[in-house]
């Protein structure tokens, strides 16, 4: 009898505690997005009716504008990110993707339009131009019913982010590989010296980075030299927990042509990593993107989004008669 | 938001994670009165953690001329403007008796926004008031060095005459030294949205989590103190570490025990006594050097408490500066902390020789009486002075050096002393 007394009122003080946090969202917003994220909608759980049509076209790399240019562009509204704090974004209003498979890869080619090119990170003031691409790692329907955040994922719903960045592009172009800081500076070590880059000048400073280099010590892939790619491969479970991989397997290229990116992101449709999403010919799934200007001083959650899910479809591969 | 108690101010403020106290925290005392600018402190630091590329502009720790200088330019003054809010703001203390608690509130009431709540009450997209200095605000580390503060700036003191005498002089500088201040509520941390700073719960030291971080810059944008810098080379973010290496014992002069950082240890002036202070402020230890001066003695205080970060570097406030200023600088303590400097006890006269004995961090001291050498009156008090031994322990006990208020001399031989 007084066991079930206890139990009774240990249970009825667990609803009142529950009850309490319930009433109280600066309690339980805490653990997620520093407090200020709000609450999914039902239209965010709605995707997007028209679909990419991932067309098979037998191109590679070389020939792959070519065949871009057989395929249907999706066109895409993107708005300023004010569902999670800190917002920002909404400088670019549109974005022409298209969708290219050729049985072993497939190739994204994103377009939209931004007069400034900021390719270079180096100075304070300064920020990139980039372009995120993001999946549902695993199969999955998203509906109302089966909720599925088009942001960054959720707590047990994982997304594959691939991330072009427009410095990595320039440094992939570059002589070296990687963008020091008398690129950006270019007397910074004498401003009496012909020769603008005295190595001998500095070659101890130069030779430290290694030893006292928090980031690439600890390993973190922006501030590696010579990371091979323009795109970095990433997964996330909600706003700030965006992580690298530590396999990288999303290639890109990208062309700032007539006020405005056009960006190519590749990937071989089927990988070892079980924390890339897998592309099967035949199979839908989805994606959703987002576009950093840095003129603006986009970084982070400060981004111009598509709000909800778009489905993609790949077409069966057609094997030659 | 939560709402978290900040003693500096007297009062909860808001902030967006909850309050949670280390078990120690990393503090230190700065001795703005026996400061003279060699910047050695500056060079250990530099020497130690900032000679690489990228970090050319990166001085964690440096000694700014004030009321001009600042590192970054202008530093405080932007800050101060931008929580001044156009007067909307006034950054107001309340300091009735009724307002103060020795513990809780010890200064008084603080009745104005702080850098955190002024950004909530403004609607900013950012969880402090801030701005990311440009390039040129980074150009010199030691602008208007020695240059002082005149009557034409200084409305309070009226002309100067050709000399200027205490209590305030009307020609006057200082030296400001500068360090991260690993505060107990860091607006870096707040201001990352990916959660890449850390504090330490063993030690209170903020820290960048320099695999997360992704050189957003949010923190070097909204740390009012300016600490936490972008290096270039690497695209990420990076800030003084308190040389936690050192504070964790780690370096094997000192046995294991907890050292001081470098830029402490290196302190030509013996101006800087760092150490931990104990983890409850409502409980200080008595026997802690920087419990005592900070908690119980308040000789020494924080830096611009009103930006509400709780800051753990603590000054004593130089004698000759105009009180207004350094009340703006450092809170409604100043003048107790000026009356207590100038006329030291017997207590802080022997727990002021223990600064820069020995590299090892004292967790406990103890004073034992000596007999009394000197009598004489300032600003109209009475003071003497006492040869008391003063004796700092580490924290596992070992006494780590006994010296005396008044320093030993030892005269040569006359036979020994050779002319030429």
């Amino acid at each position: 009898m007084l066991n079930k007394l206890l139990f009774k009122s240990v249970l009825f003080m667990c609803a009142g505690v529950m009850l309490l946090l319930a009433s109280n969202d600066k309690v339980f917003s805490q653990g997620v997005g520093l407090g200020a994220e709000a609450e999914a909608t039902v239209e965010e759980n709605i995707p997007r009716e028209k679909a990419l049509v991932v067309k098979y076209i037998n191109a590679d790399l070389d020939t792959i504008d070519k065949a871009f240019s057989q395929a249907a562009p999706l066109k895409l509204e993107l708005q300023m990110q004010d569902r999670a704090f800190p917002n920002g974004g909404g400088s670019v209003s549109a974005l022409e993707v298209r969708g290219v498979h050729n049985g072993s890869r497939i190739f994204f080619n994103f377009k939209w339009s931004d007069k400034t090119k900021n390719d270079r990170v180096i100075a304070d003031h300064l920020f990139r131009d980039a372009v995120g691409l993001m999946f549902p790692l695993d199969i999955v329907t998203i509906s109302p019913e089966t909720p599925f955040s088009p942001r960054m994922g959720d707590r047990g719903k994982p997304v594959n982010i691939w991330h072009w960045k427009a410095d990595w592009e320039r440094e992939m172009d570059s002589e070296c590989g990687f963008e020091h800081m008398e690129d950006q500076y270019p007397d910074m070590f004498t401003d009496f010296d012909f020769h603008t880059h005295p190595l001998h000048f500095h070659d101890q400073e130069l030779h430290s980075i290694p030893l006292i280099s928090g980031g690439r010590a600890a390993g973190n892939m922006l501030s590696q030299p010579n990371k091979g790619t323009t795109v970095e491969d990433l997964n996330a479970i909600g706003f700030s927990t965006l992580t690298t991989q530590d396999h990288q397997d999303v290639q890109g290229k990208g062309k700032w042509e007539n006020s405005g990116w056009n960006v190519t992101m590749y990937r071989d449709l089927i990988t070892a990593d079980t924390n890339d999403v897998q592309f099967i010919p035949g199979v839908e799934t989805f994606f959703n993107v987002a576009v950093w200007n840095g003129e603006e001083g986009d970084r982070n959650g400060q981004k111009s989004i598509s709000t909800r899910w778009s489905p993609v479809k790949l077409e069966t591969v057609k094997y030659d008669q | 938001m939560t709402l978290v108690h900040n003693w500096h101010l007297g009062r909860k403020m808001e902030y967006p994670y909850f309050e949670s106290r280390p078990k120690q925290q990393f503090a230190a005392v700065f001795n703005i009165n026996r400061c003279i600018a060699c910047q050695t402190c500056t060079m250990a630091h530099k020497s130690t953690w900032t000679y690489s590329k990228g970090q050319e502009y990166m001085w964690w720790n440096n000694v700014e001329t004030k009321p001009y200088g600042g590192y970054p330019q202008f530093w405080d003054h932007k800050i101060l403007q931008l929580l001044w809010d156009n007067g909307n703001n006034p950054m107001e203390w309340y300091t009735s008796d009724d307002d103060k608690d020795a513990t809780s509130a010890p200064y008084g009431l603080y009745n104005s926004d702080t850098i955190f709540e002024l950004a909530q009450t403004k609607g900013l997209n950012q969880q402090a008031v801030g701005y990311i200095p440009d390039d040129k605000e980074w150009r010199f580390p030691n602008i208007y060095e020695d240059t002082a503060a005149s009557e034409k700036t200084n409305y309070e003191t009226g002309p100067a005459a050709e000399s200027s005498e205490l209590p305030e002089h009307k020609r006057w500088f200082f030296y400001l030294q500068r360090i991260c201040n690993h505060c107990t509520y860091p607006a870096c941390l707040a201001a990352c949205p990916r959660k890449a700073i850390y504090k330490r719960k063993e030690d209170g030291i903020v820290l960048i989590d320099q695999k997360r971080c992704r050189g957003y810059r949010k923190c070097v944008e909204q740390c009012p103190y300016k600490k936490p810098m972008y290096r270039g080379e690497t695209r990420i973010s990076e800030k003084c570490i308190a040389c936690y290496p050192r504070v964790e014992g780690k370096d094997p002069i000192t046995k294991g025990r907890r050292m001081e950082a470098r830029c402490m240890a290196a302190c030509v002036g013996k101006i800087r006594l760092n150490g931990l202070l104990s983890g409850d402020y409502t409980k200080p230890d008595p026997k802690n050097p920087l419990d005592w001066m900070i908690h119980i003695h308040r000789v020494a205080l924080p830096l611009y408490p009103q930006f509400g970060t709780e800051p753990n570097v603590y000054y004593i406030p130089p004698r000759w500066a105009p009180r207004s200023y350094l009340r703006q600088m450092f809170g409604p303590g100043v003048d107790e902390a000026l009356e207590k400097y100038a006329t030291p006890s017997r207590e802080l006269m022997a727990v002021l020789q223990l600064f820069r004995t020995t590299q090892t961090m004292f967790a406990r001291f103890e004073i034992e009486d000596g007999k009394k050498i000197y009598e004489t009156e300032v600003d109209g008090r009475k003071f003497e002075v006492y040869n008391d031994t003063v004796i700092g322990f580490a924290s596992d006990g070992t006494e780590m050096v006994r010296v005396q208020v008044e320093e030993p001399t030892w005269e040569s031989d006359e036979k020994r002393m050779v002319t030429y």
